[in-house]
């Protein structure tokens, strides 16, 4: 687990807490209850074997909790120390102890079947077993009742109400026969299961479930056996129990954590792992190779820009596909692929296995590409804005200066010669004062220019159309203006954009293309507004050879229009955008 | 002549009848708004009514909507329009049911008080005053598409756009320093390089000049 906490710290390190308190619980339950065994005792040393069992099956328990957070046989297999420590404290001399013993001396049993019938999810999966495991529960705890409740030389005599040990011991025998019709019910249901089963899956299955079955129906049966027929000494004979039922929660965990369906279990855990933010490539490929466990597994990418697939590292796969070693499985989203994983074909056998895997990590993938592009696209839209207020500076430094340096010197100049004409002989003043109109009117028709550059009026007064057609009317070579556009119905934003465009555009033709005529078109088609510019001059513009139509495309992307320069040498230029105007 | 001034600055509009007044005119209505141009037409019936385009509510052409209106319903009354930029497709409008009592000129114009006085009156007395960039604007786009303005000299270009502005042959000759028989001839000249029969009425020669330079 060195990978997965990096992405859910804390909910895994709570986890982990969690765990180490049951840890420290059990082990103090487990010291306590060794302190108040009667080791002097004629079973001796034998007492302490019941609560070390419990400690394998915490540790095996907690084992596979913390290694398979999603799945409950771990914590299952707890329960079913729990259980086993019950029948334990038995045999401590602490009356209450020895009343919750009697109570539950054979609830081993079924908790032994509850793992067998929930392996290896953690969870009955079928009303069937729902019902099997809470009926044999029912069993051990209550046709347990009159071994203590009917006998008062039972496992706890203060319970006794009646003395009828002949009852007790019938009803001992319905409890036998019982169970035994039950276990051989859950033997059917597990039957049934590995017929189920696949034949990697029956490998772990079918020795799990013959320990499983062993253990609860033939170690009673072969204890007596072992007693009455063999002779055995009753102190190895229980060890040999005791290992036996020890080997349980081992059995379990190690079932759970190697077997096939292990990784059913560790899929889920790929899954929530990889739903947590901000996963890159190598994290992802060492999530897949450790869920595989495949240490030698590759991961590739399909690379639109370049279109192969690469490692995260950037190498291509070109080799290994060849190789019969090696496993292949393309990762798939949509019918389209978007990635591959190249894998130890020795190592996985199951094509199904990887192929799962890689359905999972193809929404990892596919969502890592998503967000590239969504950077990718961002950064675009950080550029262009930039580029916009740009170019909104340098168009104010722009109109400062021409302010600065052309009317303001004008306009100083004038102020003198009009002071310079109070003092002047009479007879020049009325022609001193025209020429000094004349020169005002000079000035005042740069103030015209410089507004109409800024703001045309016939835009602000009709519309593009007019604003276009007195734009063209104005080009010092020949140029034809086509509009079906009609003023008043398209907004200011979409008007003055396309103007710019149009402006730049013709101001480039007068300026570079050596051009003897232009045609300008406008047209409204399909919600879209659309602009034209041809030329029949030398070609080889482009939008960013300082053309100043760079800062206009953003402008028209901006309001979700597109701008496009077609200019081959020699063939004349064409601008032409589409802004949309619905 | 008795003339109605609209215009929304105050100061232009001030102006405006200081000029007019000096000029020995009577400034019978001086308004702020478009709106109020239809009334003060009808009931003052001016010989001039000089307005601005770009007036209260809106701000765009009312002025010229309110001219055009004032040419259909009072023939009689003359409109001069003024504006703070001039263009082609306004003087179109302007000149589409003839050229007679219509004005439109820039408004720095003003300054040059008696061209601009002679312009008014020029224009209340049954005649055409267009502005000078306004008929560049026409003869510019004229000589890239039109032969019969190419193969004009520069001088007959010159007479022909101040033919255009609605000048008389005198005021033609005053402005070029010529003999008002030269501008004649660069007039008849003109005349044939376009194909028009001759017409010496300068008010029907400006009609058919305009339309020559607007033909598309």
């Amino acid at each position: 687990m060195s990978a997965a906490p990096r992405t859910q710290p804390a909910l895994s390190r709570s986890l982990r807490r969690a765990l180490v308190i049951i840890a420290l619980l059990s082990a103090l339950l487990m010291i306590t209850v060794i302190g108040l065994l009667p080791l002097d005792g004629p079973a001796g040393l034998l007492l302490v074997v019941l609560p070390i069992i419990f400690g394998i099956y915490v540790v095996a328990g907690l084992i596979a909790w913390l290694r398979r957070p999603s799945n409950r046989m771990g914590f299952l297999i707890v329960v079913a120390g729990l259980m086993v420590f019950i029948g334990g404290i038995a045999n401590t001399e602490v009356p209450v102890l020895l009343a919750i013993g009697a109570v539950g001396a054979t609830l081993a049993l079924p908790a032994t079947v509850h793992l067998l019938l929930a392996f290896p999810t953690g969870r009955l999966s079928d009303r069937r077993s729902r019902v099997l495991v809470t009926a044999l529960y029912a069993t051990s705890l209550v046709l347990q009742a009159p071994e203590y409740l009917l006998d008062p030389d039972g496992s706890y005599p203060p319970f006794a109400i009646a003395d009828v040990p002949a009852v007790s011991a019938a009803i001992g025998t319905v409890q036998t026969v019982v169970a035994t019709v039950m276990m051989t019910m859950v033997a059917f249901v597990l039957w049934e299961r590995l017929r189920r089963a696949d034949a990697g899956h029956r490998r772990v299955l079918i020795p799990l479930f013959s320990y499983g079955i062993f253990t609860v129906v033939f170690l009673p049966l072969i204890a007596i056996a072992l007693d009455r027929v063999f002779h055995v000494d009753p102190t190895v004979r229980g060890m040999l129990q005791f290992a036996v039922v020890a080997g349980i929660p081992i059995a379990f965990t190690l079932g759970l954590l190697r077997g096939g369906f292990a990784r059913t279990g560790e899929l889920e855990e790929l899954g929530t792992w990889l739903g947590a933010a901000g996963i890159s490539r190598q994290p992802l490929v060492d999530a897949l190779a450790r869920t595989l466990g495949d240490p030698s597994l590759r991961l590739y990418f399909w690379a639109e820009d370049r279109g192969e697939l690469l490692d995260a590292e950037g190498r291509t796969a070109s080799e290994s596909r060849t190789d019969p070693r090696r496993g292949w499985q393309e990762i798939a989203l949509e019918e389209r692929a978007i990635g591959a994983i190249e894998y130890d074909a020795a190592l996985l056998t199951d094509r199904e296995l990887v192929h799962t895997a890689g359905r999972i990590i193809a929404i990892a993938v596919e969502r890592e590409r998503l967000t590239a592009d969504l950077r990718a696209s961002r950064r675009a839209l950080m550029r262009s804005r930039e580029r916009i207020v740009e170019a909104a500076d340098r168009e104010r430094r722009s109109i400062a200066r021409d302010l600065h340096d052309g009317l303001q010197v004008q306009l100083v100049l004038l102020a003198l010669e009009a002071q310079q004409i109070a003092s002047a002989p009479a007879q020049t003043v009325a022609e001193r004062a025209t020429r000094l109109r004349i020169d005002l009117d000079s000035a005042a028709a740069e103030v015209r220019t410089l507004v109409r550059d800024l703001v045309p009026a016939a835009l602000v007064e009709r519309g593009l159309s007019a604003a276009a057609e007195d734009l063209t009317d104005r080009m010092p070579i020949s140029t034809v203006f086509e509009s079906d556009v009609s003023d008043g119905g398209l907004s200011d934003l979409v008007e003055t954009t396309t103007y710019f465009v149009l402006a730049e555009a013709l101001a480039n033709v007068v300026k570079h293309a050596r051009a003897s005529s232009v045609r300008v078109r406008l047209a409204l088609e399909e919600g879209r507004l659309r602009l034209s510019v041809e030329d029949d001059g030398a070609g080889g513009a482009s939008m960013d050879a300082g053309t100043g139509l760079r800062g206009l495309a953003d402008r028209v992307e901006a309001i979700g229009g597109t701008i496009s320069i077609s200019s081959p040498p020699g063939a004349g230029t064409r601008v032409w955008t589409e802004v949309p105007c619905a | 002549m008795r003339v109605v001034i609209a215009e929304d600055e105050a100061l232009i509009r001030r102006g405006l009848e200081l000029v007019l007044e000096a000029g020995g005119h009577e400034v019978v209505a001086a308004i702020g708004d478009a709106d109020e141009m239809a009334d003060a037409v009808a009931r003052h019936r001016p010989d001039l009514v000089v307005t601005d385009i770009r007036m209260p509510p809106t701000h765009t052409d009312e002025g010229l909507v309110a001219a055009l209106r004032i040419r259909s319903e009072h023939p009689g009354t003359a409109v001069v329009v003024l504006s703070q930029h001039v263009q082609r497709r306004y003087a179109k409008d302007l000149l589409a049911h003839g050229t007679d009592r219509v004005g439109y000129l820039l408004k720095q114009r003003i300054a040059d008080v008696d061209t601009f006085l002679a312009d008014l009156e020029r224009v209340a007395g049954g005649g055409t005053a267009l502005d000078p960039d306004v008929i560049a604007v026409m003869v510019g786009r004229a000589r890239h598409s039109d032969s019969a303005v190419v193969s004009l000299t520069a001088r007959q270009q010159e007479v022909l756009a101040l033919v255009a502005e609605g000048r008389s042959n005198a005021s033609i000759a005053a402005k070029l320093f010529l003999t008002e028989k030269a501008v004649v001839q660069h007039v008849s000249r003109i005349y044939t390089a376009f194909g028009l029969p001759p017409d010496a009425d300068t008010h029907r020669r400006v009609h058919a000049v305009i339309r020559f330079l607007n033909r598309d």
